[in-house]
């Protein structure tokens, strides 16, 4: 497992040598044994940095922040930004450049392979434990994690509260780095697509069912759509919107957006919205969670996503951001695409 | 502005009115948001009904029309032409298909009617948000460039010069005249390759309006049809045509002998040289890779011996630029090599030879001067297997395709040798006889009734050498019989493919290749001679294997398909393209990725359409995640208006 | 009494080939149902997915797509962008739990007029059974 003294000296050293403006980390949030975000400026900032597995977060999501800053600044630092990723996040990065949203030479990607663990998930771990009690997780020996509660450290076998997109994930180092931390195994700790299963054997009506309840719970507060690294467009084509509004826009003009997803939470509108969205993520998920982790309603996001990463996979042999010089998945093709379901 | 929208109903006699109650469609639109004005007519594409609309038109204020009527492929063209002399722009037209795609295929009145409304009013929201637009044009620059100087290159430049056009012919190696000069004779008729040959290449150098440019190379290729901005490199040959008078003193003192390529290596050439006595033009060149080295002179032998002081060691590689508005790419074929034809011991048996190195032994100018003798020990051979087929039609190991020539060239090469070797014996392995052509398969059984060609239908199995025999062994698949052959001399027909260099060529014109390397015509059918890139045209065998007629058939209509373009002042481009909105434009590159025309390019991170480039296919806009891209005049928001009213609104 | 159910489907048609298809069964006097009500774009690559899920919102029973067969697109390749784009919306509304029968994708060349009765004939006898799709459809 990776040392986290590693990964403070790596940062230390990018720090002293200038090479980056600041760093984007984990560090614990006061008592809570949830990591948070950390944006680390300063060297002796470096030891506030953590590595457990609570660094769920994907941190590639700041990479559209940092842009957004420097295009309003005049004379911005344009020295990189550092940032930690795990396998999947780094994935992330690759879909930006492939898309040209970043450029490689603006990003510093500290590596860190998640080895043969990976990262908690909050409803696993809430069957198991009373949240309240924790402190503190750590990457245990052989595949384990240990829990600090008030009465003292629990060794729990990480798969019991592993996140299952970690159970699935089969790019579990970073393809993407300029420095790699920890090692490179192989591992699949199970089938890549296993928990889309239990939807593809179910009948039509199940189906429906099923998402039908999840998907009207949606308050379509837009949370998945905020922390998601590839939803960076600065207009969204699910608010109406197909055009700017400039304060020269006519009525005309503002008439012409296409309402393709009305704002109301109501089932149809809901639908649209969240099936553009696996759409538009359709080739650009890197399966890292975060929509379905910030949902507040606990609609299984992230299996929608994963049905179109299987498609791509099993119908197009493509992955998302393996290789930022490809063409991505929809402007591309095989003279040999499948095509059974065509009359 | 509110909009004022005309509607009309043709009966189209009661090819319409028969099933769709039109009474009832015009009555029903007259009510609809927009709509001032509703008729129908019985035939709204005769000269009454037109004159009914233009009149509406003027009376009534319209700013756009909808006529429901037939599909709009029958009259489109028609109504917006009418509304364009009543005064309004010819895309505030729309058609509803209301007899195709309603009155011809249904039955029930009610049904249809309900569907000829919704059509109609599907026209109608299409009409509302289009835009008012000029056809797009550009200026040409009226020059043709042709890539390559065989001879599809040297007739399409010499067909366009003699139509008027000015014509940049480029060829990369010292003279035009391709492989074609290169043969003894042709098939079926035997005439003789270089008497055919040579006037046309006199033809090109003597023609006012060619700027020849040979030992050159395209660079870089911008631009678009009617407007190509070209760079070529002139290699230095460090010889003044204009001052050498070919006296061949030069190459008496070169001390290096390199293999000679116009001989296919049967014999040597100097590092100066002429490539062959009738090249074009009739100038040396030195071959610097070969030369002993002029940084610094390290011989310098022939600008001593060169009397008019045509050597120049000081000549210098040249990027000259050219401006023209249609490109033909003329670059040929090369055979397969040695390389990749181990198995029959070609390049290890020295009598092994390929096609052109026969049609070379066969040439009356050729290294033998036209008598047939073994390279090996110059004896004449008297058994001599000719195998069809080598590397085409192989999918496994080779070319998949048929190569198309090699049954009549076998053909020819065997009756030639039986002209010149009266007591030899030819033999010809092959597949099968592909002999379509005018006067192609007369030709072929000539070989075999009159020539005593024997035909072997089989694939060899072996060939090696014994002795000062090649043993040829096969396998004759019509009785059984194993052949055992002793020749003297074995001929490869060896595939074509497209000539070195075609690949990386085609890369910088965006012309694309086909699944083995030849350049790829626009339609398989239709457009044989067009590429995908517009205002470039195929000739000859780089766009697939063919023989010297079909070569000069294709090049004509190639500069044909050029002289369509260079005879207009301006092109003219249809103006429902689409358009970028730039602000929600991320700069992701896939409406670049997509565009078969290759008409977005990613300009400061912003997607730029070439408006002359673009078809208006929209696969663009369904492809951009941001919707910021969109085909005018069949917007998204216009289907989402569509849409709606097509389902009952 | 009960008036029987009339799918409605929208068939977005590339122009070149199934609209051209479509007409020829026109002038050929083919008959079908005229539940379809056919919009016409440029090329089936055009066909975004919002156009689909905006047909089903706004009440369709059925959408159909349809272009050109692979090699014949009228602008070289968009079909096969289209292929890729269509596959993956098929499987995730399959996936959400709408008939698999509701959307449907053809290649119809313009030489196939009878194919192209045959597919919409079809359609609606496979559309008759399922009823009203009001799973996707807006109520607003």
């Amino acid at each position: 497992m990776v040392k986290l003294d590693d990964i403070k000296k790596e940062c230390k050293s990018i720090l002293e040598e200038g090479k980056v403006k600041y760093i984007v980390g984990y560090k614990r949030n006061n008592n809570y044994y949830m990591s948070i975000p950390a944006f680390i400026e300063k060297i002796e900032e470096t030891d506030q940095l953590i590595w457990d597995p609570t660094c769920v977060y994907n941190l590639v999501r700041f990479l559209r922040d940092e842009k957004l800053r420097k295009e309003r600044q005049k004379t911005p630092d344009t020295r990189p930004i550092g940032v930690i990723v795990k396998g999947c996040d780094s994935r992330a990065i690759n879909v930006l450049l492939q898309e040209k949203f970043i450029k490689r030479e603006n990003v510093y990607i500290i590596g860190v392979a998640c080895e043969k663990s990976g990262v908690i998930e909050k409803k696993k771990l809430r069957k198991k434990f009373n949240e309240k009690n924790i402190k503190q997780i750590e990457f245990g020996k052989d595949n384990n994690f240990i829990i600090t509660t008030e009465k003292g450290k629990t060794t729990i076998s990480a798969e019991e509260i592993l996140a299952e997109r970690c159970i699935e994930c089969n790019n579990n180092t970073p393809v993407i780095y300029d420095v790699l931390l920890g090692e490179k195994v192989e591992r699949s700790l199970s089938e890549h697509f296993r928990s889309l299963e239990k939807f593809e054997s179910i009948s039509t009506e199940e189906k429906w069912n099923f998402w039908k309840k999840e998907l009207d719970k949606c308050i379509r507060c837009y949370a998945c759509r905020s922390v998601c690294p590839m939803c960076y467009c600065d207009e969204c084509i699910a608010d109406s919107i197909s055009l700017a509004v400039k304060p020269d826009t006519t009525a005309e003009e503002k008439a012409q957006k296409i309402r393709w997803v009305e704002k109301s939470p109501v089932s149809s509108e809901n639908f649209s919205y969240h099936l553009i969205r696996a759409l538009h993520l359709a080739g650009r998920c890197i399966d890292c969670g975060e929509c379905e982790r910030v949902c507040p309603v606990d609609i299984p996001l992230r299996y929608l996503n994963k049905k179109m990463e299987k498609e791509a996979s099993e119908q197009f042999g493509y992955t998302a951001g393996l290789d930022p010089e490809k063409p991505a998945l929809v402007s591309d093709f095989k003279d040999d695409d499948p095509q059974d379901f065509i009359i | 502005m509110r909009k004022r929208i005309g509607f009309f109903i043709c009966h189209c006699g009661i090819n319409i009115a028969g099933t769709v109650d039109v009474k009832k469609v015009s009555e029903g639109l007259s009510k609809y948001p927009g709509v001032v004005h509703s008729e129908d007519y019985i035939y709204m594409c005769s000269d009454p009904g037109q004159s009914r609309m233009v009149e509406a038109i003027k009376e009534k204020k319209l700013d756009k029309v909808v006529i429901a009527c037939c599909s709009p492929t029958l009259h489109e063209t028609t109504f917006r032409n009418a509304a364009k002399v009543a005064g309004i722009n010819s895309f505030q037209c729309e058609i509803a298909n209301v007899r195709e795609q309603c009155s011809w295929v249904h039955k029930d009145m009610k049904k249809a009617t309900a569907k000829a409304i919704k059509i109609s009013k599907a026209a109608i929201e299409r009409a509302r948000l289009n835009e008012s637009l000029e056809p797009i044009s550009v200026p040409v620059t009226r020059r043709a460039l042709v890539i390559g100087g065989g001879i599809s290159g040297i007739q399409s430049a010499l067909d366009l010069a003699n139509s008027g056009y000015e014509v940049i012919l480029v060829e990369r190696s010292p003279s035009i005249g391709g492989h074609m000069i290169q043969l003894s004779e042709t098939f079926p008729t035997l005439d003789c390759s270089q008497c055919i040959m040579t006037p046309k290449m006199v033809e090109v150098s003597k023609h006012p309006k060619i700027k020849l440019l040979t030992y050159s190379e395209i660079q870089e290729v911008a631009g678009y049809i009617g407007n190509f901005k070209v760079k070529i490199l002139k290699k230095p040959t460090y010889v003044d045509p204009d001052k050498c008078t070919l006296c061949d003193e030069c190459t008496k003192v070169c001390p290096v002998a390199v293999p000679n390529e116009f001989e296919l290596g049967l014999t040597r050439r100097r590092a100066i040289y002429i490539p062959f006595p009738q090249a074009i033009p009739a100038t040396y060149t030195l071959d610097i890779n070969n030369c002993p080295g002029l940084f610094p002179i390290a011989c310098g032998k022939c600008a001593d011996v060169c009397e008019p002081g045509a050597i120049d060691f000081d000549m210098k590689p040249e990027i000259l630029e050219e401006e023209v508005g249609s490109i033909i790419v003329s670059t040929g074929y090369d055979l397969y090599g040695k390389e990749e034809m181990a198995e029959y011991g070609y390049g290890k048996y020295e009598d092994v030879l390929d096609g052109l190195q026969f049609e070379r032994l066969l040439s009356a100018s050729g290294p033998t001067m036209g008598k047939i003798l073994r390279p090996s020990d110059h004896k004449e051979p008297k058994e001599v297997v000719f195998i069809q087929c080598v590397g085409s039609r192989d999918p496994e190991l080779h070319c998949a395709y048929c190569s198309k020539i090699c049954c009549m060239y076998t053909a020819k090469h065997a009756m030639l040798y039986k002209h010149h070797v009266h007591d030899g014996q030819p033999y010809v392995f092959y597949i099968d006889i592909r002999s379509g052509g005018k006067d192609y398969e007369e030709f072929v059984q000539r070989a075999i009734e009159e020539d005593g060609v024997i035909y072997l239908r089989g694939k060899v199995s072996k060939i090696f050498q014994e002795g000062d025999k090649i043993k040829v062994w096969g396998v004759d698949t019509l009785s059984g019989k194993v052949i055992e052959i002793d020749a003297d001399m074995v001929v490869l027909a060896m595939a074509m493919r497209p000539s070195e260099g075609a690949s990386e060529l085609a890369k910088k014109l965006k012309i694309a290749l086909d699944k083995d390397g030849f350049l790829a015509e626009a339609h398989p059918k239709l457009r044989p001679v067009e590429s995908l890139t517009s205002g470039m045209f195929l000739a000859g065998a780089a766009q697939a294997p063919k023989d010297i007629p079909e070569a000069v058939a294709q090049a004509s209509g190639a500069a044909v398909k050029a002289v369509n373009i260079l005879s207009q002042d301006r092109l003219y481009h249809s103006p429902t393209i689409a358009t970028v909105n730039l602000t929600l434009c991320t700069g992701c590159g896939m409406c670049v990725d997509v565009c078969a025309y290759e008409a977005i390019k990613l300009e400061e991170g912003k997607a730029v359409v070439n408006e002359v480039l673009c078809e208006g296919c929209g696969t663009c806009s369904a492809t951009c995640l941001r919707a910021a891209i969109k085909v005018k005049n069949i917007t998204p928001l216009q289907v989402h208006e569509m849409i709606k009213v097509a389902l009952g609104g | 009494m009960e008036e029987k159910f009339e799918p409605k489907i929208i068939a977005f048609l590339c122009k070149w080939c199934s609209s051209a298809g479509s007409d020829l069964a026109g002038v050929s006097r083919m008959k079908y149902p005229p539940n379809v009500v056919p919009i016409t774009v440029m090329c089936s690559g055009s066909i975004s997915p919002n156009y689909i899920l905006s047909a089903f919102k706004d009440g369709a029973d059925g959408v159909l797509v349809s272009g050109c067969h692979p090699g014949d697109c009228h602008y070289i390749k968009g079909n096969y962008y289209a292929r890729r784009r269509i596959t993956l919306v098929k499987e995730l509304l399959e996936f959400i739990g709408i008939e698999p029968e509701r959307f449907q994708m053809s290649w119809v060349s313009a030489a196939e007029g009878a194919k192209y009765t045959e597919i919409i004939k079809d359609f609606v006898k496979e559309l008759e059974p399922l009823g009203p799709q009001n799973k996707l459809r807006s109520n607003l």
